[in-house]
């Protein structure tokens, strides 16, 4: 609220003169994201059978407005490692492939450095949505237990 | 008109702040991930049958098993600090017809961390192998037969169980 009325004031004051130097004031980038289920889950198997667990696929819904020409993208970065009690599972066992290429591409979680899950430039003026499909690589070294941990999806277009 | 620029550069500083606070635009979205580890216990044997040679017991007076060295490998799953247990239980004596031959005669050393040394029993189950947690261990079983005169001839079997188990 602060800023917006600095800028209308800017506006009224100044006339045809700083017209230029105003108008991109006017242009804040709008963004939505929002993810479908909110839950990413990797149900118990035989490593052998079964050595990458594959969760149900997640859809990212992203909406990027009056970006101009600007950059945008959507980042992951977890909370921490799978937990259960005291018996951890490295959170880079966790990796995923995504779609539509090129905007989408696969990774690795990380809980120390935000890793890219998706980018672009300009404006994605309606809601698209990409699929994006986590596995955890599966082992007999792994505790018993009900892990768990969270990941943010940040969109930000700077 | 002096007075008019200075106005004018004031305003446009504040146009070019509020156009960089404006130019950053982020949104999060909570996922929460979860895994399910269930206890798993899964035995491999490179070979399910022993079988012991006749042999001369002043010579042979332990007689090695034909299939030489089992490979076992035992994986399991099991709560931080639990116990992964492999055991062996012989059904009976090695019998033939109304012929015995102890099952205490028959005993296995053993290689790889965790596995250990025995001798068959038919009452107690008997520990193969003991290992703190879970994992994929491998090691070998190579079984003997103490060789006596005292054998009645015959063609002697029995059947023994391995149990692994994952809490």
């Amino acid at each position: 609220m602060f800023i917006t009325r600095h800028r209308l004031l800017a506006l009224a004051a100044v006339t045809s003169a700083l017209s230029l130097i105003l108008v991109p004031a006017a242009a804040a980038q709008r963004v939505n994201l929002a993810i479908s289920p909110s839950t990413i889950t990797f149900a118990s198997a035989d490593p052998d059978a079964t050595p990458s667990i594959v969760a149900p696929p997640i859809t990212v819904t992203y909406e990027v407005d009056k970006n101009g020409g600007g950059s945008w993208d959507i980042s992951l970065l977890a909370s921490g490692d799978l937990t259960a009690g005291s018996a951890t599972i490295s959170i880079s066992n966790v990796t995923w492939t995504a779609s539509p290429t090129p905007r989408f591409q696969a990774g690795t979680l990380s809980s120390t450095v935000a890793q890219t899950l998706a980018s672009g430039t300009a404006n994605v003026n309606k809601p698209l949505d990409g699929t994006v499909i986590f596995r955890l690589a599966n082992s007999w070294t792994y505790n018993v237990g009900s892990y768990s941990t969270s990941v943010v999806f940040t969109l930000t277009a700077p | 008109m002096k007075q008019t620029r200075v106005l004018a550069l004031g305003i446009a500083a504040v146009a070019l702040a509020a156009t960089q606070g404006l130019g950053a635009a982020t949104v999060t979205s909570n996922v929460t991930v979860s895994a399910t580890v269930a206890a798993t216990a899964k035995l491999a044997l490179s070979s399910s049958t022993v079988t012991f040679a006749n042999a001369d017991p002043d010579t042979s007076p332990s007689i090695a098993a034909t299939e030489g060295a089992i490979t076992i490998t035992a994986k399991g799953k099991t709560s931080t600090g639990g116990t992964i247990a492999l055991t062996l239980l012989a059904a009976d004596d090695l019998k033939s017809g109304t012929d015995a031959i102890a099952i205490a005669n028959v005993t296995w050393t053993a290689s790889g961390t965790g596995f250990a040394a025995g001798t068959m029993n038919k009452t107690t189950a008997q520990t193969v192998g003991s290992w703190t947690g879970s994992g994929n261990r491998a090691g070998t079983q190579s079984y003997a037969l103490a060789n006596s005169w005292s054998y009645a001839t015959g063609n002697y079997a029995v059947t023994a169980t391995y149990t692994l188990t994952a809490p």
